[in-house]
This record gives structure tokens, sequence and C-alpha cells, in this order.
């Protein structure tokens, strides 16, 4: 951070103007509780995109990290003791193993076959929840518990009545994720991952270890992922196994697409848009599917980039 | 894709922003919110619309509806006009059930919710009404907790615990069909809970399990579960699926044949699936929570009149009046605490009797002081393949139960409420 480019911060000021205002203007357009949802959303589209976008693997079984950190929040508030942050970390910290474990088996693979393999993890974890109900409450998900008012020692939060306090409190975690991914992807081991995505052969050819890269860019992606499925889970106070199902997946997916992979903010452009439009379509019909269907289909078709792909064109034109 | 040297003037381009502008059109209208007026009072609903509860929640709907016109003709809610807000829960993702009930009290302000048909749905929901304190009616969901272990001072509950279901059924059951019972639940709290409160029940007769399967929400084909079933040799095979997955199960059991060996029944029953199913496989024997015809009753004829008029000539179904009675219960409950606080509207609801016009019972229904569970009449009686008189007349009330007679005690259900200091 030498010299302060402000061309090249733009886009991030604006994100950052936006989201730090939200509570001032969202009750014109929609409700903070959605506005806290595009937050968590765009953390867990993020997350992936850091192996879909800046390593160039296609995970269609993030749902699984998603979940693991929803569940292990969830798990320890209800279970072991009724602490917002201790849940926090509990979540991320087994979504992280998890991917530490899991991430060996599936590194050789690329492409389709990655792909099918992380969905076969994703639904191993999806069965366990739904059928250990004496634990995980099954089908029902998992209830009797809330997240609790942040106590600093100094100072307490309550995160727990006020939605304005939560949505901010998401902001931040947000915020410094945003931030050490973005600081990762800047490092010579983020040009790693992108030398990788643009041609893994010559990659490898350089003498660079591939598959450890793929290993440590999965892990950190998981991680997040799990953080955004523990906040997910203290958004909701409540978490089903669907979290953890092959479609939530497929949700992610969805967003990084539609935003743009390539550029850093679009998942969460992308998470914006479809959780917005979910929540507008899905109280004006039951066929509200198809028509987040339709608006998939016509970006993909005419914009491959994503929405950030546009504004960048529109940008440079 | 790059085709440039197109001279057509109705480029892609054009279609893009066309399609753009078509779609900003669409996207606008929720910008403009209308203020919320002061003088509406606001029902939120949060029921199927989707999935294998499609069906109910619609009759569920028809119900609220016609209620909700009642309420308006004479008046509305303290003088308030009455508005319904409807949201899609689909049939069984409690994810997007907590997420639309928190969409209807956080941006719609609503001062009453109402849902779910899906137990885990209604459980799910009560507990955001709780954290929110609104007045909350369950319409349709039947498992225990809702109103036992896990229940609030403003959860209310129009239909009836499994256990009280169980009960009622579980004495017609054993005397004409026999003591070794198979089991086919559906894999979720209802089924489980429904199922435990049978084997409870059958256990004090005398009954026994000869075995069970689970069956996912949503199964479609019930071949292997039901050959199972059949390897078992029991009695009576107790199916307690609902919704299409109770027709899917009944179509195929009668198409294995299964109904020549083997009595085949259930607890809870609902017209929906009689009608669903071909007419011989409308058999067993099983519980309804209301029914339409019932001659001796004053004001259900004229109910089952309007009803008609509104839905193409079919008749009410317990989930019609499930629907109904949960509308006026919001609207009893703001007139008897003279107020829209939930605090006030819940104390005055303990122990309230459902005025006759609404309960539409021969022996009235009331809510259960402590619980919040309403306490109606119970129909056992079996399924027939074709009414007499009417096509819809699928059902044969045999005895009128008093719920009072089946229902566990108040220590029973284990509910404690939390009623805010």
């Amino acid at each position: 951070m030498e010299n302060f480019d402000l061309k090249k911060q733009t886009p991030n000021l604006i994100v950052m103007a936006l989201l730090v205002t939200l509570p001032l203007w969202i009750n014109y357009v929609s409700y903070t509780q959605l506005g806290t949802q595009v937050v968590v959303m765009g953390l867990a589209a993020m997350a992936l995109n850091f192996l879909l976008g800046y390593t160039g693997v296609l995970s269609f079984g993030h749902a699984a990290y998603f979940g693991l950190g929803a569940y292990g929040a969830a798990m320890t508030i209800r279970y072991i003791e009724p602490s917002t942050g201790l849940g926090v970390i509990v979540g991320t910290l087994a979504g992280m193993l998890a991917a530490m474990l899991i991430g060996p088996m599936i590194v050789r693979l690329r492409g389709v076959y990655f792909a099918m393999v992380t969905i076969a993890f994703g639904q191993v974890f999806y069965f366990i929840a739904f059928r250990w109900n004496t634990v995980t409450g099954g089908d029902d998900g998992l209830t009797g518990w809330k997240r609790m008012p942040l106590d600093f020692g100094f100072a307490k939060l309550d995160i727990q009545r006020d939605p304005t306090t939560f949505y901010y409190f998401v902001l931040v975690i947000f915020v410094i994720a945003v931030a050490i991914m973005g600081l990762l992807l800047r490092s010579p081991f983020g040009r790693t991952l992108i030398a990788i995505r643009e041609n893994e052969r010559r990659t490898r050819f350089m003498g660079i270890n591939v598959n450890l890269h793929i290993w440590m860019s999965w892990v950190i992606s998981c991680t997040f992922m799990a953080l955004a499925g523990s906040m997910s889970a203290l958004l909701n106070n409540f978490v089903d196994p669907r979290a953890f199902f092959w479609r939530q997946s497929g949700v992610f997916v969805i967003m990084c697409v539609m935003g743009g992979m390539r550029s850093f903010w679009g998942p969460m452009m992308g998470a914006a848009i479809y959780v917005w439009l979910q929540d507008y379509l899905s109280s004006a019909t039951p066929n509200w599917q198809s028509f987040v269907g339709l608006v998939f289909v016509v970006v993909v078709l005419f914009f491959p980039r994503g929405v950030m792909g546009i504004i960048r064109r529109k940008a440079t034109e | 894709m790059t085709n440039n040297g197109s001279s057509s003037k109705f480029d892609r381009r054009t279609l893009i922003k066309a399609g753009a502008v078509i779609g900003a059109a669409q996207l606008v209208s929720p910008f403009v919110r209308t203020a919320r007026a002061a003088d509406v009072v606001k029902i939120g609903v949060d029921n199927p619309l989707t999935g294998t509860y499609a069906a109910l929640g619609k009759n569920e709907a028809l119900g609220m509806a016609m209620a909700v016109d009642e309420i308006n003709a004479k008046g509305g809610i303290l003088g308030k006009k009455v508005e319904l807000a409807i949201e899609d829960s689909t049939s069984g993702d409690a994810g997007t059930a907590v997420q639309k009930a928190r969409k209807l009290i956080d941006r719609d302000q609503v001062n009453f919710i109402i849902g779910n048909i899906n137990s885990a749905l209604a459980q799910a929901i009560a507990n955001v009404a709780n954290e929110k304190s609104v007045f909350h009616v369950v319409p349709g969901g039947h498992t225990d907790s809702v109103t036992g272990q896990n229940c609030h001072w403003n959860t209310f509950r129009v239909c009836n615990t499994t256990q009280t279901e169980a009960s009622a059924v579980a004495t017609s059951l054993i005397k004409n069909a026999g003591k070794k019972w198979y089991y086919l639940t559906p894999d979720y709290a209802f089924g489980h809970s429904l199922q435990a409160g049978l084997e409870a029940a059958a256990a004090k007769l005398g009954g026994v399990k000869v075995g069970g399967d689970l069956t996912p929400l949503g199964t479609t084909d019930f071949s292997s579960y039901l050959i199972k079933a059949q390897a078992a040799n029991p009695d009576v095979i107790i199916f307690l699926q609902a919704g299409d997955d109770a027709v899917n199960a009944l179509k195929q059991a009668v198409q294995f044949g299964l109904d020549k060996k083997f009595h085949l029944a259930g607890a809870q029953q609902e017209l929906e699936v009689l009608l669903g199913l071909p007419p011989e496989a409308r058999i067993g024997t099983w519980v309804f929570e209301w029914y339409w015809n019932q001659p001796n009753v004053p004001g259900v004829k004229e109910f089952v009149a309007e009803v008609r008029k509104r839905s193409g000539g079919h008749v009410p179904t317990a989930r019609t009046w499930f629907g109904y009675a949960s509308i006026h219960t919001c609207a009893l409950a703001a007139a008897q605490a003279n107020s829209l606080d939930a605090v006030k509207m819940a104390r005055a609801m303990q122990g309230f009797k459902l005025p006759p016009e609404i309960a539409l019972m021969p022996d009235g229904a009331y809510y259960r002081a402590g619980q919040n569970q309403l306490i109606p009449d119970l129909y056992v009686g079996h399924a027939q393949s074709t009414g007499k008189d009417d096509p819809e007349d699928l059902f044969v009330v045999e005895t009128v139960v008093k719920g009072a007679d089946v229902s566990p005690t108040l220590e029973e259900t284990m509910c404690k409420q939390d009623w805010p200091a």
C-alpha cells in the first residue's frame, strides 16, 4: 500500500460505503434482515470464488462446509456453552478441519471429477445431519437455541434483539474475512493460484507444487465458507440439513457466475441479486425458481463475465 | 455470438436492452411501498403453497379467506380492516419457513402469524414468533411438542396433538383389526411423534409393534417398504403419511393386494387424501378431526354451503375448517383482550371456548389454559369407496370422541409456558 491508487480502490470504496450505510436506506427497499442475509451469502460466494474464480477449480460441494459452520455454531451454543463467539470459532474450525482432511483425497482430481467428488462428500454430511435425529434434530432442524449477546468484559453488544447491531457485527466479520482473502490474492501465493488457473501444466513445469496449492486454496475457501455458515445459523437462530444439500452448493455457484467469477466483488453482487430476487419473487409467485433460472440463463448466455463483467466493460469504454 | 456484421435493426443489444427495461419495470414496483395504514390489521400466513402439502394448504387458505370476509363484513378487528399477507413456506424446507416468518414480522409487521401444516415448520415458526412476541396460530401441524415440550405462551394450535389422535383411534383399531401392528411412518417430527403416540396407546390395550419403516417425505415409490411390511405378517399395517405421500402409499398397497391380507389403517386421515385415492383404496379405520357431514350440528350446513360457493362445489375438509378457525381465533383474541398486544391477547384466550358457529362440533371446542391447545371433538370411523348422497362423502363417522377424554393431561404434555415478565 505504498501509494494509494484511488482509481484501483474505487470499487472497494463504493462497496464499503454501500454496506456501511445499508441500515439507513434498506428499509425503503427491503428490511435489515435481508441486508444481513446478503452480507452472509456474499461472504459465502466470495469464499467459493477464492477457489472457483482464482484457482479455477469448480467445487459443487461447498454447502458441506457452510453446513458444518452452521451446525458447529448452533450445536456449540445449544449443547456446550451459550456463547456466540465460541460458536463461531468452533463452527469455522469444524469446517476447516473437515476441509483439511477431505482435501488430500480430492486435490488430484480435475474438472468434473473434482466437482462430483465434492458433491459426494457434501451429501455424506447432509445424510448425517438428516438421520441423526437425537443430536442434529434431523429434518426438523436444530432449534432450542439462539445467538447470545456478545460480552467483551468491558462492554456488552446486544446482537440478540437489535437487528442493526447484529448487521454491523456480521459486517465487521465480513470485512475482516474479505480483507484477508484480498491480501492473500495480492500475495505471491495468490498469484500462483491464478497461474494454476491460467495454465496448470506450465505452472507445474516451473517447479510449483500444484496439488499443495490447490489444497491450500481449498482449505482457505472452505474455512471462510464455514465462517459464513456460522453467521447464517446465527442470523436465523436456526439450522436444518438443507444447509448441507447439494442444491445449496449450486446456489453458491450460481451467485458466483451471476455476479462474475473473474471479479473480486462479483460474487457479492451475485449474492445480492440472488437473495433479493428470491425474497421478492417468492412472495409474488410460488414458481420463483423458474424466474431465477431464467435470469441465470440470460446471464450465462449473454454476459459470461457476469454482472460485474458488464460494469467493467462499460467503465473501460 | 459475434455477428457484428448483422444488418438487422433488431440486434442482440436491442434485445438485451429491451429485456433489461422490462425486467427493471417488474422490479421497481416493490420500491413504491405503501405506508402501513394504521387502520389495517395484518395477519401473516406462512403456509405451504407448493410441494406435498399444496392441496392441504390451498384448503386452509380458502377457509382463511372466508373467515377474513366474515370478519370484515362485521367491522373487522377492533374496527380495523383485516388483511392477509401470504407467503409460501414450501412443504418441507424449514429454513425458508423461518426466513418467511421473519419477513412477515420484520418487514410486513404483521399483528398475527399463522402457520404451518408441516409440524417441523410449525415448530420453527413458533420459535421465531416467540422471539419476536407475535401472536401465533398453528392451523394444522400436529406434532406434540408444539403445545408440549416446546410450547410457548404466544403459540395456539387449532388441530389436535398426535397423541390425542392416536388415543382416539387405538381402541377402535384393536377391537376391529387385531393387536400386531406394522408402522409406515414419514421421517419427520409429525411422523415420529404420531408413531410414538400410537405405540403408547396400543401398548395400554395389549397391542404390539412387529416392525416399521421410516419413509422420507415426498416418497413416491413405496414398494420396497410394502414388501417388508408384508413379510412381517402383521394384523394391521399403519399408514401415518399425510398429503400426497398417503395417496401414493395407499394406492400402491392396494395394487399389491395388501388390503386383502391385512387390515390397512392409520391414525389421522384427511378427505383430500381419500379423494385422491381410487375408490377401491378408500378403506381402513381412521380418525378425522372435523367432518362436513354432521347433520345434527347447527351451523355446519350453512358453513358447507358457503364453502361450496367459493370452491366450485367442493365440500369443506378439516383443513378448510382449520384455516377458518385460525383466523377467527386471531379476531376473537383481539376482541376478547380489546387490544392487539400479544401478551394481553394470549392471556385472554386461556381456557377460551370457541362460539358454536365457529367450533361447528357437537360438544364445542376450547383452548386449554396453560397449553394453548384447542380441545375439540374427534371423529373415529372408516373410509368408504363411494358416498351415497354426495360423491365427496367418503367417511363414515362411527363415534364422536370428546377431545378432553383422550387428551393427555397438562402434566403429561410437559408444557411449561415462558410468559414475559
